[in-house]
């Protein structure tokens, strides 16, 4: 019973998110594309920083990662994409790695800061460290797709949004999951409590990590070209923030409502604010969920659904 | 030979030495209490028996050298341990903070959480209660069966009456001694209340600026003339 209501819970979104195409323009459709990355990249971030409570701001950097690995693959090697996805994933945990070596040593703002400045070094160094081969400035295009059209990519994006937040969903479950959670609110009696927290930090990096890079590598082929600017952003950076923030961290169902409530709300922005005023507006409605209920979107829906959910007393009275 | 035996002990924070040459014999099945004034050193000695800091020296539960081990290896090997003011997982409920404590002992986790809750029977009616809208006194009963929760041999606890009413501290004596004498658990406190610690103890240490500066039975200590000076003003 306990396992079962939340499965019939995916079940549902399942269910309707497949049929969704069916009902909606393909202008909507292709917004979904979107919202299913943002959603991939938001439930990266949360397992490391929701979970653990080790804010990062340079997650573009792990993103970044697959996402060049796997187009200059492609690009310069005719690599088969059914290798240079993989190897692209695999980069990023090499990443994950690197990123994973200062929080056995600080956290905090220290960590965030540190995590942002991962961020700025791939930027610059995509740019100067061999232009040739990242395309400097200007990047890459005419990555190969691995699907086309609106339709085939929604699916293929939703499924990996799905099969990703299912996945996780089960393993933060167990009792790894339990103790994940204890290491954001007292590292210290987590040590005590006989635990290694330094494998217990490895294990939510790189399960970011690798979440992070599918999510690049598959990014970058929908896309269809790459650029420093685009990937190694503030901005990008803080909507992935934000919608795991918005839609309630440290729950898997959370962040991907985050990216949705977010992706449609800042296209349906466009045509009045075209500029990056959107980003005020998000910035202020963000603000305002925030202090109304900072565990986010998820358990303002949460306390919807038990408020219409008959009581058990009241439904064992009525007849 | 004792169940847990610390010899020429040194613990550093940095370069700063906060424990100097300490040697403290446990013997198995008995309490112990190590008592002292604030920044003694008391909760670094226990730290260090969970090789939480850089120490040097020898510590042995049970003839086991735990020099260089992790804290997993440690509770493993059968050091439970209860630190000051708890230090449990606010936004978890009790039930969830017990479990974290069973990771180095998943198989024994049903069996003690049934002693938790037979020492506790409060926690039981509270299970799935946020440990951070608890009592004081509550708490530190989720801090001592997380740590029951490890199957332990051996039970250290950091000043397990830091704050709590009189009549609160009587139950805990009552659980600890429960431990030791139904669960044959050593026990080794630290305690600031000395009439707390000298009656639940049979041996006690005192501790002052990182070294043991007396030791003896409680009875013994209660009459030394620098112990009632120190900690009682007469």
């Amino acid at each position: 019973m306990q396992l079962a209501r939340p499965l019939l819970g995916w079940l549902a979104f399942g269910v309707v998110m497949c049929l969704l195409p069916a009902f909606v323009s393909t202008g909507t459709v292709r917004i979904l594309i979107f919202a299913n990355f943002l959603a991939i990249f938001a439930m990266s971030w949360d397992v490391i920083s929701g979970r653990t409570g080790y804010i990062s701001f340079g997650h573009p950097f792990l993103i970044g990662i697959a996402a060049y690995t796997t187009a200059m693959l492609t690009y310069h090697l005719d690599t088969p994409l059914w290798l240079s996805i993989p190897a692209g994933v695999l980069a990023t945990l090499v990443g994950g790695t690197l990123f994973f070596l200062p929080a056995l040593r600080i956290r905090g703002t220290y960590f965030a800061l540190v995590t942002l400045a991962f961020m700025e070094l791939m930027y610059q160094l995509t740019q100067v460290i061999a232009p040739k081969i990242t395309g400097g400035t200007r990047g890459l295009s005419g990555i190969p797709s691995l699907v086309s059209g609106a339709i085939p990519n929604y699916y293929l994006t939703f499924g990996l949004t799905f099969a990703i937040g299912l996945g996780l969903w089960f393993i933060l479950r167990t009792r790894v999951g339990a103790a994940l959670a204890a290491l954001r609110m007292d590292e210290g009696a987590v040590a005590a409590s006989g635990l290694s927290t330094i494998r217990l930090k490895l294990f939510a990096f790189m399960t970011s990590a690798a979440v992070a890079g599918v999510g690049g590598a598959f990014y970058v082929h929908y896309l269809g070209s790459i650029a420093p600017r685009g990937l190694f952003d503030i901005n990008f950076l803080f909507t992935i923030l934000v919608a795991a923030l918005l839609g309630g961290s440290a729950t898997v169902a959370g962040p991907i409502l985050g990216a949705y409530f977010l992706t449609f709300l800042l296209e349906y922005l466009r045509p009045f604010l075209p500029g990056p005023e959107r980003y005020v507006i998000y910035g202020t409605i963000a603000l305002v969920v925030y202090v109304l209920e900072p565990r986010g979107l998820h358990a303002i829906a949460h306390a919807a659904v038990r408020r219409l959910r008959p009581s058990r007393a009241s439904a064992a009275a009525s007849p | 030979m004792a169940f847990l035996e610390i010899r020429n002990l040194d613990a550093f924070y940095g370069r700063a030495r906060s424990l100097h040459g300490i040697a403290l014999d446990v013997e198995a099945g008995r309490i112990a209490a190590i008592i002292g004034p604030n920044g003694a050193g008391k909760s670094t000695l226990l730290d260090s028996i969970l090789g939480l800091v850089r120490t040097t020296g020898e510590i042995r539960l049970d003839g086991v050298s735990l020099a260089g081990r992790s804290a997993t290896e440690i509770v493993r090997l059968g050091v439970g341990y209860a630190p000051e003011r708890g230090h449990l997982f606010p936004f978890m409920g009790v039930r969830d903070n017990l479990l974290v404590g069973a990771h180095t002992a998943p198989r024994d986790a049903e069996r003690n959480l049934r002693k938790v809750f037979d020492l506790f029977p409060a926690l039981e009616e509270r299970q799935n209660q946020e440990t951070g809208t608890q009592s004081g006194g509550e708490r530190q009963m989720v801090s001592l069966g997380r740590a029951l929760m490890s199957s332990p041999r051996l039970l250290v606890v950091d000043e397990p009456t830091i704050g709590l009413a009189p009549k609160v501290c009587h139950d805990i004596a009552v659980a600890l001694r429960r431990m030791n004498e139904d669960l044959g658990i050593t026990i080794l406190i630290t305690e600031q209340n000395v009439n707390f610690a000298t009656r639940l103890a049979q041996d006690v240490h005192v501790l002052e600026t990182g070294e043991i500066r007396l030791r003896g039975s409680a009875e013994a200590l209660m009459n030394n003339p620098h112990v009632r000076e120190a900690y009682f003003g007469h």
